[in-house]
């Protein structure tokens, strides 16, 4: 079980520089995830992290050991694929059993191995099948048992899930994070989904035009963004400019508690769900639009040219055009590091 | 009217003249080599033809010879094509114009291809003159129906070579780069990966060629007549030759047409074992 550092790494290809000098350290047995929008350079760090890619410059290294120049069928990882990548002209068994054989393992060894994962994976009624006779949720098991049966330190995904429907990736997300937990590996996660980041990650690394933008778990991330673009990919938030005096920001809806210092001109964000309706409120607007959404109830407030949305519990009955109040704590406001839109 | 007769009505149009057409071909061959829908005289239900044509040297050293040919022909191409296929995989600076070029023999008619050829390998063509001008030798050597049919295997080759491979590069163009890091990821290096992905994912594409080339080639009358050695016959052309002036025995013709057709049945079943077989003893090696 491995930890990987990243040194320094930076690709191009042609004009275009996928990743400018990335450095990040995974701890041994650690679940991290890579988290961007499509282009954003994850799948090519995954992928020089694999050995697929030789980065332009900088290293890869496994427990301080550089691996940048070794190749892939050579290093201690093994990937889930978007298309999960199944060997269509073998079966179940022999899928997963490629990766032993091809390591050497013992005949023994490799019948136990794949016996194993075939139990734990609950694949035993279609162990002589094909790859194209299983479900989606079936050849995600199957690549995900091929991966696990060498065995190895590192086990790579790449938007894994990325072809499920949404209840067997919540299923499939799940099982994916006891496995590694109850097997042991060090885990990278390739997505651009933020609910998968969130709900399995010991750390979150979200990337953005090549670079990482902001790191942390995924709580930090979350309630702590640092820039627009975090607040802004991570969930919803209210974003508003403007300055900020004696410890709050005056917007149209009121003033903001802020822990800052005064400044002609700031952006800040805070999270829909950490408004509390409340009757003496120090913030006002009216109530443009009310989505339901089962649990919680989507508003969207005005005030001035500005509009907010909040989320409050379902069970709130709230019409359009009503005038509400509302408080926001202060240590729930993030002044942002980036300068403010102009 | 019962889904069965409806569906047999509509098909009938399209696949019944398919049908029709080739059943009428072969059981007119097959009926003529046992002397039925005589064009000589009576129809006389007879082994006659079969007897005499088995008793002749000339028969069995045209079955022999299309086989070799054939043979030979389709193995050279495969031999050939696979590698360009894979080579050509991924494109790169001028592999477009190199892959139209290795396509480009199939617009060729048969006919022009020989004459091009013959410019090559004439007693005086470009072949000949290159090797005396290097001093390989003093003077032309014999490369236009040479007794060992090499001249003609070459142009078999070069014919048959662009739909070997536009067959393969389809099948190993097909196969997703995700499945090849796979398996490099799973500990298969090179040889590995094309033994135990690459070789079955294309083995039917394989197939496919070896027996299209193999029936192309078996049965071919051009070439053979052309540049082939002037001593051995085809079956194609010991078919024309009986069916034609020279003896005028549409019924030994047919015989030389039957066999021509099981020559073809032998090779398509003979490839499809031995791709099999290869690929088997590939992946478990």
């Amino acid at each position: 079980m491995p930890a990987i550092d990243i040194e320094g790494v930076a690709m191009r290809f042609g004009d275009v520089d996928a990743l400018k000098n990335v450095s990040l350290h995974v701890p041994e047995g650690a679940f991290v995830t890579l988290l961007g929008p499509s282009g954003c350079g994850k799948t090519t760090l995954l992928n020089i992290i694999a050995g697929f890619l030789a980065p332009s410059r900088g290293r890869v290294l496994f427990d301080r050991q550089d691996v940048t120049g070794i190749r892939p069928e050579a290093r201690d990882t093994a990937m889930c694929f978007q298309s999960y990548a199944l060997f269509p002209h073998l079966s179940v068994q022999d899928n997963i059993a490629f990766g032993p054989r091809q390591k050497r393992v013992p005949k023994t060894e490799v019948s136990a191995r794949v016996g194993d994962l075939i139990r734990q994976m609950g694949l035993a009624p279609h162990a002589a099948k094909l790859p194209n006779a299983l479900s989606g949720g079936q050849q995600q098991r199957v690549a995900l048992a091929r991966a696990l049966a060498v065995a190895p330190g590192v086990v790579l995904f790449d938007e894994p899930l990325s072809n499920l429907d949404a209840k067997l990736r919540d299923q499939v997300r799940g099982e994916i994070r006891d496995l590694q937990r109850r097997v042991g590996f060090t885990a990278v996660y390739v997505t651009h989904d933020q609910a998968e980041a969130l709900a399995m990650s010991d750390t979150v690394f979200l990337l953005n035009g090549g670079v990482i933008e902001q790191s942390g778990s995924p709580r930090e991330i979350y309630f702590r963004p640092r820039t627009r673009f975090v607040a802004d990919f991570i969930g919803a938030a209210n974003l508003q400019d403007g300055a900020i005096a004696g410890g709050a920001m005056q917007t149209p809806f009121g003033p903001i508690p802020v822990d800052a210092a005064d400044a002609a001109r700031r952006t800040i964000c805070w999270r829909p769900e950490v408004v509390r309706l409340s009757d003496v409120g120090a913030l006002s607007g009216r109530v443009a639009h009310v989505a339901f959404q089962g649990g919680w109830l989507d508003l969207f407030v005005t005030a001035g040219d500005q509009t907010l949305r909040l989320q409050v519990p379902g069970t709130h009955d709230i019409p359009d055009g009503a005038e509400i109040r509302f408080d926001v704590a202060r240590d729930a406001v993030v002044v942002l590091e980036d300068e403010p839109h102009a | 009217m019962p889904k069965a007769v409806k569906v047999a009505l509509l098909l009938t149009p399209a696949l019944g003249l398919v049908m029709v057409m080739m059943s009428l071909v072969i059981w007119r061959a097959v009926a003529q080599s046992f002397g039925l829908h005589n064009f000589n005289g009576e129809d006389v239900l007879s082994l006659r033809h079969w007897t005499e044509m088995l008793g002749t040297r000339r028969y069995w050293n045209a079955l022999q010879w299309s086989a070799y040919v054939a043979t030979t022909s389709s193995l050279i191409t495969l031999a050939i094509a696979y590698p360009l296929a894979l080579w050509l995989r991924k494109p790169f600076a001028g592999s477009f114009l190199l892959s139209a070029l290795i396509k480009a023999p199939y617009f060729v008619p048969g006919l022009v291809a020989v004459f091009l050829l013959l410019n090559v390998i004439a007693y005086h063509g470009i072949v000949n003159q290159a090797l005396m001008w290097v001093g390989l030798t003093d003077r032309p050597i014999r490369l236009q129906n040479d007794r060992n049919g090499y001249g003609l295997i070459a142009l078999q080759v070069w014919k048959q070579l662009p739909l070997a491979f536009l067959l393969l590069q389809g099948a190993v163009q097909a196969i997703p780069d995700p499945v090849l890091n796979a398996a490099r990821d799973l500990g298969a290096g090179s040889v590995a990966r094309f033994r135990k992905v690459v070789l079955p994912l294309t083995a039917r594409a394989m197939q496919a060629a070896s027996i299209l080339i193999f029936i192309g080639v078996a049965g071919d009358f051009t070439f053979q007549a052309t540049v082939g050695p002037t001593r051995e016959n085809s079956l194609a052309t010991l078919m024309v030759q009986y069916q034609g002036v020279s003896y005028g025995d549409w019924n030994a013709a047919a015989v030389v047409g039957v066999t021509l057709m099981g020559l073809s049945l032998v090779g398509a079943v003979g490839f499809t074992a031995l791709v099999q077989v290869a690929t088997r003893i590939a992946e478990r090696a």
